[in-house]
């Protein structure tokens, strides 16, 4: 069976951005791509060590931030993970101003819809990243 | 004959630190997540602060000094205990520590599922919001006259209160100088604060503040006995620095 491309949001708490990371990572791996994508809980990965480096296998990662400061990227690359690629949420915004999102435990409808944009552009890096390995 | 005062510098506001796993893979991190925010937001908005728990590896010094200003409340959905484990190495042992129905007495399959929690979920998160709250009552030491009180006893009083966003630290992390002392690296916690208020205070660079100056210091940093001449030393050197430059 094919490797899953692992899918790690960040655990932004403080900021509705965090929860569109969150909600978008649910949405590609629970609604749009199942078969090819595996959520990784972050946090598992702070610890680092073995147990973070098994998880990230030999699987690429597609990691989705909802700030500068990049968490999932950066502890992705520090637990030795390969990032496909990098979402960055409030960039996405800015691609649909009209998506202002709010709320951080229930986000509103705007939050909702960004999310669902944003799995969307998610499910075409997933492809991507499967059809790069089929030709590789 | 006056007593001698250590200068105090305005730190920001001493709150309980709540870290959260927010373990997305389970139910469980779901209710670490919202039992955080509803405090945070709703319970105790103005005596609690949140941080990222991956901040601590991906920030900076400011960040990872967060546990060691505030007290932290570690709020965990397994027994892996990421988040508290997490918070002692990269920050400061946490002062409490919650695994979210670590004694088992809730069947996990009826909380629901990490993206939707059901009823019986979100009971558990008002019951986890209650815990976490009275740890925080207990921290601060408020006397708000219902730690007698069951879990969620008077919570409905402060719920009056306009909700507002969690306050997230990142981005506004402790402010640090890092100090060359005895040829090796160190960073203290709150120096560039200090500085300010004794220039503003109108105090000079020279020896006569040195015990002053180090009293504030060791208000937030450990200082090794046997290195404190040593420390002394660069401070003092760096308020020469920072008094030129704020000239």
């Amino acid at each position: 069976m094919k490797q899953k491309i692992l899918i790690v949001p960040c655990s932004g708490i403080g900021k509705s951005y965090g929860s569109v990371a969150r909600e978008a990572a649910y949405r590609v791996t629970e609604d749009l791509c199942p078969e090819k994508t595996k959520l990784v809980p972050l946090a598992l990965l702070v610890l680092g060590g073995e147990e973070a480096r098994s998880e990230l296998g030999e699987a690429k990662a597609i990691t989705i931030d909802g700030c500068k400061h990049a968490c999932a990227a950066k502890v992705v690359a520090e637990s030795g993970g390969t990032v496909a690629n990098a979402v960055d949420v409030p960039e996405v915004f800015r691609r649909h101003r009209h998506l202002k999102p709010s709320g951080i435990a229930e986000l509103d409808e705007n939050g909702k819809k960004l999310a669902q944009v944003l799995a969307e552009e998610i499910r075409e890096l997933v492809g991507s990243a499967v059809g790069e390995d089929r030709h590789a | 004959m006056p007593s001698e005062r250590t200068a105090m510098p305005e730190l920001p506001k001493r709150k309980v630190g709540i870290i959260a796993c927010s373990g997305e893979e389970i139910a469980e991190g779901t209710v670490t997540r919202l039992a955080a925010l509803r405090v945070l937001e709703s319970l105790r908005p103005h005596e609690t602060v949140t941080i990222c728990l991956p901040l601590f590896l991906a920030g900076g010094e400011g960040d990872r000094a967060f546990a060691r200003f505030h007290p932290t409340i570690a709020v965990d959905g397994c027994e892996k205990r990421c988040a508290a484990r997490g918070t002692e190495m990269y920050s400061g042992k946490p002062a409490v520590s919650i695994v979210v129905n670590g004694d088992r007495s809730k069947d996990s399959s009826l909380l629901g599922t990490a993206r939707r929690l059901t009823e019986v979920g979100m009971q558990v998160v008002d019951d986890v919001a209650g815990q976490i709250v009275r740890h925080v009552d207990q921290l601060l030491d408020l006397k708000r006259g219902r730690q007698t009180g069951p879990p969620t006893a008077g919570l409905e009083i402060l719920q009056e209160r306009a909700p507002r966003q969690a306050a997230c630290s990142c981005g506004s992390g402790i402010p640090v100088a890092t100090l060359q002392v005895a040829g090796r690296e160190v960073t203290l916690l709150a120096l560039p604060l200090i500085f300010a208020e004794f220039h503003e205070a109108g105090k000079l660079p020279d020896e006569s503040v040195r015990n002053e100056l180090m009293q504030a210091v060791k208000i937030y940093n450990s200082i090794p006995d046997a290195d404190e001449a040593a420390y002394a030393h660069a401070v003092i050197q760096e308020y020469v620095a920072f008094c030129r430059e704020n000239h």
